[in-house]
């Protein structure tokens, strides 16, 4: 029943278990011993099987495919090999590494599948090959492009996030005219030399990844690292600003900004809130208990102001008691900042949250929590 | 036996298609009550019937084929590929008949989506497994302070009522077939429903979104009043608290409710002895971070989600077969001692998930950092139980 091969294979998985069970249960707190373990029971239980599957590589009459030629050369049972220790490398690193496994395990099989069956179809290693392609390519040839295509997109995303805004705009206006150019030469010169349309692709792409692989190394520009460091996206703290860097567009919030409840605005100096659905301006808004509300601030009047959303006092200890105040950035005219409201409880009688603006007295929007 | 399996499998298919002509079926999407699920109705009903005679044609003709051309030793027929002529031909036929579809299918999303002619405001906020509504203030209705409630949504009849949908934790749909179609509410967003019912009534509803557990048992019912009743509905719900009196069995409920019930539930203007308002703090013991306010819960005939009736058997269908003229005053007694689903209520007090499937067992909650999805066992006595059912009564 058992092959010789396969005894040796075996001994090692039934070995391997054994020595898992064990480490599991005495030293069971360490994932990196129990993963080394258990990689190694699942590739010689594989192997087990694939020898006892082969009969040690031995083959009867009936196993004589049509071609009897020598498999060709490959990288793929290479890539399955990187796949695979990536994937264990995952278990104990990052998900990352072990989604990247995946996808590469799951590359190599399909395509060292096809392979092996293609070579195998017939004795014409030409048609075989060309089997393989009309097999593979439909599918070979978007997955590629699209990675080539993530590849230039990332690496221009880190271009604009290094260099100073204005260049980024002027560097995108000059990409899509140089892209645009070039599709234009493309197409009215059709007979241009296959070999001059493929130097400029290559050419360009590879300058777009370079410049992507210097911009990552240089980090991105100081102002978007002072913002995220202050939290200005979603500015919750009420103190001074720490930079004059912020966000003139909540856009780091998509989620949020996308589900907007209530549009605070100040204009020509007075504040008016428009709460989603319903219609003209509202002097009160209700927001839900416990349920985030997203409030976005815009300020349409001349010079710096914030929101400040005061919701009553939460104890601390026994008998202290701390004022909760949230607060949006310190923005100048035709800026706006999201606020998200979270309230556990309604107000105390006499004593209502409520949306002002430091500065400019008698404006307030009472906020209601029912 | 061929015969036996043809017999059951015709019973039932015969059982299922007379289930679609009962009439007294509450959810019955083909019984609109309002002008938006009127819109919608008057799509359905002529998209169903170009779908069902385009099915009867597809069908009859795949069974002739099959019938007909079945393999009886006939030599293959000559084999032809491509007939531009056919082809473009049953290819524009199904586009035009689904632009024709699509078109009005537009129109009708359109018309649903209108909210500039909103007559009144509703907040409804979904979580596991119960619907909280809270009306903003609108002083045309009446309403000079919010008004909170849960269960059943008490609307003006012939009032076009703008829903402000959302969920304080998983995805949920609220879907009164009668009324309208469904509407996800979502965590973090709000999505806008419009409702409007033609007659006072009640029209019940059911959660579309499987939200866990207790998904089937998320119910909900929308009440219709008339406009005078209504107004009387919201006179009642803004009546201050009114405390149970001293020494009665109703005053030691209170008490209990206080050391047990406040933690989550809510009882709008109670105060505790010395005079400070009692707040309850549902965001430190529930995942959702809300639970059921109870006040006036006697003015409702539902509890826990809508899952269970306040009313008894016999209350309960005098209530739900009134007439339009008689169904606002039934409505408006609200639960009586006589009345009061006390089997059920009872239960519920007694230990709640066992009556409807909750994540309330603490030794399984390290998830939810040891807060509770809907109602735990509070393990009260029987005695706690009976003060307790008199305190709740007194809520109207």
């Amino acid at each position: 029943m058992f092959s010789t091969g396969s005894k040796y294979f075996f001994g090692i998985t039934f070995l391997g278990a054994i020595a898992f069970a064990i480490y599991m249960l005495l030293i069971g707190e360490s994932a990196i011993g129990g993963t080394a373990l258990f990689g190694l029971v699942g590739a010689t239980g594989l192997l087990t099987g694939l020898v006892l599957f082969t009969r040690d590589g031995s083959q009867g009459e009936e196993g004589i495919a049509a071609s009897t030629a020598a498999p060709t050369s490959s990288i793929w049972p290479l890539i399955a090999a990187v796949g695979a220790t990536l994937l264990l490398v995952g278990t104990i690193t990052s998900s990352v590494v072990t989604l990247l496994g995946v996808v590469l395990l799951l590359a190599a099989l399909v395509e060292w599948s096809v392979l092996s069956w293609s070579e195998r179809a017939s004795s014409d290693s030409s048609y075989n090959a060309s089997l393989r392609k009309r097999l593979l390519n439909p599918i070979e040839f978007p997955v590629l492009a699209a990675v080539g295509l993530g590849v230039v997109i990332l690496s221009f995303s880190r271009i604009t996030l290094a260099v100073n805004k204005s260049v980024g705009a002027i560097a995108f206006i000059v990409l899509g005219s140089l892209v645009l150019a070039a599709g234009v030469l493309f197409s009215v010169r059709p007979n241009l030399r296959r070999g001059l349309v493929t130097g400029i692709c290559v050419l360009g792409a590879v300058g777009i990844v370079a410049a992507g692989i210097a911009s990552a190394g240089a980090g991105v520009r100081e102002e978007l690292v002072l913002a995220k460091e202050e939290g200005h996206y979603m500015h919750q703290e009420c103190g001074a600003e720490k930079s004059e860097h912020f966000d003139k567009l909540p856009l780091e919030g998509v989620s949020a900004t996308s589900s907007v409840d209530t549009h605070i605005d100040l204009i020509d100096g007075k504040l008016v809130a428009s709460v989603q659905g319903i219609a003209g301006n509202q002097e009160t808004i209700t927001v839900p208990r416990s349920n985030p509300t997203n409030i976005v601030f815009r300020n349409k009047s001349e010079g710096e102001y914030r929101l400040v959303a005061s919701l009553g006092s939460k104890m601390l200890t026994d008998g202290v008691k701390e004022d909760v105040v949230q607060c949006t950035q310190l923005i100048p005219q035709g800026s706006e900042q999201l606020l998200t409201l979270n309230i556990p409880k309604p107000a105390e009688a006499g004593k209502p949250f409520t949306l002002t603006v430091p500065g400019l007295a008698g404006q307030s929007i009472e906020v209601i929590v029912p | 036996m061929r015969r036996r399996v043809v017999g059951a499998v015709s019973g039932i298919a015969g059982a299922m298609f007379l289930a679609g002509c009962a009439t007294n079926a509450p959810q019955d999407t083909w019984q609109p009550k309002g002008p938006n699920a009127q819109i919608i109705d008057d799509l359905q009903k002529p998209v169903f019937a170009v779908a069902g005679i385009i099915g009867v044609i597809v069908t009859v003709a795949v069974l002739v084929a099959v019938f007909k051309f079945r393999d009886k030793g006939q030599p293959i027929p000559h084999q032809s590929h491509g007939n531009p002529a056919l082809e473009i031909t049953l290819t524009i036929i199904p586009a035009l008949i689904l632009t024709v579809v699509g078109v009005f299918t537009f129109r009708t999303v359109f018309d649903l989506a209108k909210t500039s002619d909103t007559e009144m405001i509703i907040n409804v906020t979904g979580q596991q497994w119960w619907w909280e509504y809270d009306y903003p203030v609108q002083s045309e209705y009446g309403i000079t302070q919010p008004i909170i409630t849960s269960g059943q949504l008490v609307i003006p009849a012939g009032t076009k009522v703008l829903l402000r949908q959302t969920s304080r934790d998983v995805i949920h749909s609220y879907w009164i077939p009668a009324l309208n179609g469904k509407r996800d509410a979502v965590p973090g967003r709000v999505h806008l429903n419009r409702i409007e019912a033609d007659k006072p009534g009640i029209y019940a509803g059911q959660c579309t979104e499987f939200c866990g557990l207790s998904h089937a048992n998320m119910r909900m019912e929308a009440v219709a009043l008339s406009k005078a009743d209504f107004a009387k509905w919201v006179a009642n719900q803004l009546k201050p608290y009114t405390p149970p009196a001293e020494n009665t069995l109703a005053k030691e409920g209170e008490t209990v409710f206080m050391n047990q019930c406040v933690r989550c539930h809510q009882v709008n203007g109670m105060k505790r002895a010395d005079g400070t308002p009692v707040i309850a703090a549902p965001d430190e013991n529930i995942v959702s971070g809300a639970a059921p306010n109870l006040s006036h819960l006697m003015s409702r005939n539902t509890f826990a989600g809508a899952t269970f009736d306040l009313l008894n058997k016999s209350c309960r269908e005098d209530v739900w077969t009134a007439d339009s003229e008689s169904f606002g005053a039934k409505y408006l007694s609200g639960v009586s001692e006589d009345c009061l689903n006390q089997k059920d209520l009872r239960g519920w007090l007694r230990n709640a998930p066992a009556m409807k499937p909750m994540y309330a067992n603490p030794a399984l909650l390290t998830s939810t950092g040891g807060k509770y999805r809907g109602m735990p066992n509070l393990g009260l006595t029987e005695a706690d139980i009976e003060k307790l059912v008199a305190y709740l009564l007194t809520l109207k």
